[in-house]
């Protein structure tokens, strides 16, 4: 009668521990949504119950020795010093146990760590606090990148494809972490480090920089963003296009020239030509300790900005997208930031005072040791008219 | 008897030990007195020291919980405002830190201090004046780690300190440099602890105590002072590396000058993961004390125990690669550490087993002692089955750095080192003050922090593996996912929790003053204990033991108050501990020798606290400070182990009691 209470108990709070957790958490390991994470969470299926197990034996052990053996003021017990055929079958069992979890978990390891049967690559550079993809000139899955990508934030891929990553950093430790895609692997400077990803169908995934990397190491996210094959094809055929200029006395063309008196010293936009007809060049190595700021040429085709932080989505727009259906989801987000779906709030914030939303380095005192140059984006100063122009400039950026 | 003994007159000392010169100096007397704050400061006495050690350690882990609760005040609800980001990296660094400096290491310094002479039947460990030593120094690094504070910020780069960025570009204030320089002199002080608790513990043995008739406490910390010489120079390695990198432009972990990050973190790693163990084996050793008291029976396989503990130390510096499963070592390298990992497991689950089994076929008494280290075994495993799954690397790539984690070694180290060093207090708290701890309030302080433990860390179980990564001064509604139990609804629980948590420990120190103001005084031996610790008086005399017991059986103090009945095979008490105390006070030895108090140790620590600021803040006050350190070192080397006559005031006449001198140390 006790032992069936006692079952029911633990039934009911296993119960209790899986109804306990969140929904949709963007960030569940427990959700794989590709290849690899799902051969990790087999492993998690193997040695979670595993050790659930053990630990209801040895608690219900516990539970009965405390019980029976209280004092009842019994004699004083034998001064027995213990049974070594009871200590070496303790030492075997658990042995033997872990030698089943461990040849699970070698072939695991290596299955992993497997590229052999790459399909695409992609650069991926972690910086204080954002990620930059860099897409190199390769054919995927009959498409062709005839000239590199390089983009920030959201890490786009075609499904069903083994995707390697190539890791590394400009300044310090950071680490790439899509839950749903695969562990974290650490992007370290001076090293490169592969991760595999793989995703089964069209969708959004968050991930999060989880290696600790300075003052903003909490707004260091990012996402990948799987799309099927007309829909990848689709987007590498606009990331390769330049920016086109904006339309002759529009407020967007006054943005254009803010933009090429400020924010060109370090964001490069492709294609854009200064007002003697030469191409304008960002040079951030000058000004940003790391030496890059995120290409801006196509920023209004993904969702988010600064390191994925802010949306540049107003919340309903952004809902319709991370909960579209995988069929929908292409169409989605390959819509970008139309006008009317585009969060002026947040993104005026940043124009008028980025390190006020985003803890940066940006205080010229706190400088000296980095040579004078920001980690991080500075407040620029700009008037309220300049970030209107600039606001109606950078929704040109499709 | 004095407590301070005066040196005989010349002509009846036996000369058993070097004759000393008769004055150190020839300038100051030595500081012989046997009351106040001179008394403490200067003295060489293990219990003085050890209680030193307690009364710091249990300063800073208030600090460090204070620390905590601000930690968590910040998480408990999203886009936290409480503190900013700079501050939040600040106090995760320092409360980790702390903890584990400040609190956790100087705590077990106290008990191994405190008891480990007391066990083995020692009047004193083996150095004295190297012991007062060490507590000087932890002091030392101790205020220059927290100096920081109001001297610019405090570090801010994770106790772990991942180079490149530990280094002045990327951790301009000078936080990092106060933290490399406490440590590493808090570490010269651990370093020299442990070498004169091996050298206690192989050499001060009662007669008749072999290795094998020794009580696990002291096994316990005899590994744990290997691991410490074995792996402190490691990280001071490390950290005299990135001293040079901050403060004298080398470039040891300068990426672009060719350095590779990774070196740093194979270097506190070796260090890092014996010192998990340095951390737990003493609590281990605790409650390997207190649960065959209470449950009336010896240790259930009192060699497994001993060998798997000295097995956990040795395979404990095989895996500090499972730090780093993420970092990019290849699959050789990560299937190696995995298995290495889960081989670890095997020794911990032998102690859990032979923990449990003492308590089978017992009578077992719920002290509050007991209730905590009950509470050991029960949080630890947890803690220890949680380890199994990030033993798995595939699966440690998702669980690294995130709240699954972070409740995996609090589970460890509150549930585990923690409730150890509380079953501790309890248990010794007569022997150290002579007066009981209330038992009343002490079972609400272990009821409130199971309480408190259990709804601060298990909840961050769930957040871990649901993606909550740790070391985040916010976490977002974004990415918090939906439903009631939300990450805000477990970030509130845990919150909650160490409020809870907090008002547990807070009842403990309550009981301390409330014992200290109120406090019943204890019998001699208020738990019928097993150990010789309990032979002597509570609190001992300074020279711990009358006469130096000869030691036949494991927990020869029981054995010396039961014996089997030759017919029935039941245990007769055949004396009560306090006729045994009685027995051992009318036997006094006639020669008793202790060294003399010495103003050297606190002396050579604030040259060594000097010299760590003049890396700071420039060369002359780095030269005060050699100078410092070189002064006294001469008057540590050249003064005797005992105080000469004409320290005294008025000199002694001396004639009525005899003593050696002791051999130098």
């Amino acid at each position: 009668m006790r032992l069936r209470r006692i079952g029911l108990g633990l039934a009911a709070s296993s119960a209790m521990f899986l109804a306990g957790c969140a929904r949709n958490a963007p960030q569940d390991t427990w959700q794989p949504k590709g290849e690899n994470a799902q051969k990790i969470n087999n492993l998690d299926w193997m040695v979670f119950p595993l050790a659930g197990i053990v630990g209801v034996l040895v608690f219900a052990l516990i539970a009965y020795i405390l019980f029976r053996f209280r004092d009842k003021g019994q004699a004083l017990p034998t001064q027995s010093h213990g049974n070594p055929a009871v200590e070496i079958a303790l030492t075997i069992v658990p042995a033997l146990i872990l030698s089943v979890v461990g040849v699970f978990t070698f072939k695991g390891i290596f299955e992993l760590a497997k590229t052999d049967d790459t399909q695409m690559v992609i650069n991926v550079t972690g910086q204080q606090w954002w990620w930059e993809y860099d897409y190199p000139a390769q054919v995927v899955n009959g498409v062709e990148i005839t000239q590199p990508i390089i983009t920030s934030g959201q890490l786009v891929i075609p499904t069903g494809t083994n995707v390697l990553l190539r890791e590394t950093s400009r300044d310090v430790i950071h680490s790439y972490w899509i839950p749903a895609l695969n562990g974290k692997k650490d992007a370290v400077p001076g090293r490169i480090n592969l991760l595999r990803i793989q995703a089964d169908k069209p969708g959004i995934f968050a991930g999060q920089c989880t290696e600790f990397c300075g003052l903003s190491h909490a707004n260091m996210r990012m996402e990948a963003v799987a799309l099927g094959p007309e829909d990848f094809a689709a987007w590498i055929a606009n990331q390769q296009r330049n920016a086109e200029a904006p339309a002759q006395a529009t407020l967007a063309q006054e943005g254009e020239a803010v933009f090429l008196n400020q924010c060109v010293r370090c964001h490069q936009v492709n294609g854009l030509k200064k007002a003697d007809g030469t191409a304008a060049i960002a040079a951030p190595d000058e000004n940003v300790y790391s030496g890059a700021a995120p290409n801006l040429t196509h920023l209004m085709s993904r969702n988010t900005f600064a390191g994925a932080t802010f949306d540049l989505l107003t919340s309903s727009c952004r809902k319709n997208v991370w909960t579209a259906s995988p069929e929908e989801f292409g169409s989605a987000y390959l819509k970008g930031v139309t006008t009317d779906c585009l969060n002026q709030t947040d993104l005026r914030r940043w124009l008028r005072n980025a390190p006020a939303m985003k803890p940066m380095y940006a205080d010229p005192i706190k400088l000296a040791r980095s040579d004078g140059k920001y980690r991080g984006m500075p407040n620029l100063g700009l008037s309220e008219s300049d970030i209107d122009k600039l606001v109606a400039y950078l929704s040109t950026l499709k | 008897m004095a407590i301070i003994e005066r040196p005989a007159p010349t002509a009846s000392v036996s000369l058993r030990a070097p004759v000393t010169p008769a004055q150190s100096m020839g300038i100051v007397r030595r500081p012989v007195t046997s009351t106040g704050w001179k008394s403490w400061v200067f003295t060489v006495d293990h219990k003085k020291i050890g209680i030193m050690y307690g009364v710091f350690a249990m300063f800073f882990f208030i600090v460090g919980g204070v620390e905590a609760l601000l930690i968590r005040l910040q998480l408990a609800t999203p886009d936290g405002k409480i503190l900013s980001a700079d501050l939040y990296n600040q106090m995760f660094t320092m409360h980790a830190t702390t903890m584990i400096f400040l609190f956790a290491m100087p705590m077990a310094a106290a008990f191994a201090n405190y008891f480990l002479p007391l066990q083995l039947g020692a009047r004193d460990v083996a150095f004295p004046r190297l012991n007062a030593l060490g507590l000087w120094l932890l002091v030392a690094g101790g205020l220059i780690l927290n100096a920081s504070w109001f001297l610019g910020g405090a570090a801010d780069g994770g106790w772990f300190m991942y180079s490149p960025n530990s280094g002045p570009v990327f951790s301009p204030s000078n936080g990092v440099d106060f933290w490399t320089l406490g440590v590493q002199i808090a570490g010269f002080g651990s370093l020299i602890g442990s070498i004169n608790l091996i050298v206690t513990i192989l050499n001060m043995r009662a007669p008749g105590m072999t290795l094998m008739k020794m009580p696990v406490f002291c096994w316990m910390i005899l590994v744990v002072q290997f691991l410490l010489v074995f792996s402190l120079p490691v990280i001071t390695v490390a950290l005299v590396l990135l001293t040079f990198q901050r403060s004298f432009g080398a470039t040891f972990f300068d990426v672009a000058q060719g350095a590779d990050p990774l070196l740093w973190q194979h270097l506190f790693w070796i260090f890092g993961h014996p010192e998990v163990y340095v951390l737990i084996l003493p609590a281990f050793g605790i409650i390997s004390e207190v649960l065959p008291t209470f449950s009336r029976k010896p240790l259930f396989g009192y060699p497994f125990v001993v060998f798997s503990g000295a097995s956990i130390g040795l395979v404990g510096f095989g895996v500090w690669s499972h730090h780093m499963f993420a970092t990019g070592l290849g699959p050789i390298s990560v299937a190696a550490f995995s298995i290495a990992t889960m081989a670890i497991a095997i020794p911990t689950g032998v102690k859990i087993f032979n923990w449990t089994l003492t308590m089978w076929g017992g009578k077992i008494w719920y002290s509050t002692a007991m209730k905590f280290a009950i509470g050991l075994i029960v949080l630890f495993t947890i803690g220890g089955l949680s380890g199994v799954t990030h033993a798995v690397a595939p699966s440690d790539t998702q669980q690294t750095d995130t709240y699954y984690i972070v409740a995996h070694f609090h589970y460890v180290l509150f549930g585990g080192m923690v409730f150890g060093l509380f079953s501790g207090f309890y248990y010794w708290w007569p022997k150290v003050f002579g007066k009981m701890l209330n038992e009343k309030l002490g079972g609400w302080n272990f009821w409130l922090m199971v309480i408190g433990m259990n709804m601060t860390f298990g909840p961050m179980h769930i957040l871990g593996l649901q993606g909550q990564p740790r070391r985040m001064y916010v976490w977002t509604e974004a990415r918090a996912g939906e439903g009631f139990f939300n990450f805000g609804f477990w970030n509130r629980v845990a919150s909650f929790g160490s409020l809870i948590l907090a008002i547990g420990v807070l009842l403990f120190l309550i009981n301390v003053v409330h014992t200290t103001r109120k406090g019943k005084p204890a019998p001699l031996d208020p738990w019928d204990a097993r150990t010789l610790e309990w032979i002597t008086t509570s609190p001992p005399k300074e020279h711990n033991f009358d006469r130096i017991p000869v030691v036949h059986h494991l927990d020869d103090f029981f054995h010396r108050k039961y014996q089997e009945d030759a017919t029935t095979g039941a245990m007769v008490q055949i004396a009560t501990g306090e006729q045994l105390v009685r027995d051992e006070e009318a036997n006094a030895d006639a020669h008793i020798h202790l060294p003399s108090p010495s103003y050297w140790p606190i002396a050579i620590a604030i040259g060594v606290g000097t010299l760590g600021m003049g890396v700071v803040y420039g060369v002359p006050i780095m030269i005060v400070g050699v100078l410092i350190i070189l002064g006294s070192s001469f008057g540590f080397v050249l003064e005797p182990s005992v105080a000469d006559d004409i320290d005294y005031d008025p000199p002694m006449s001396g004639g009525q009691e005899t003593k050696e001198l002791a051999p130098l140390g």
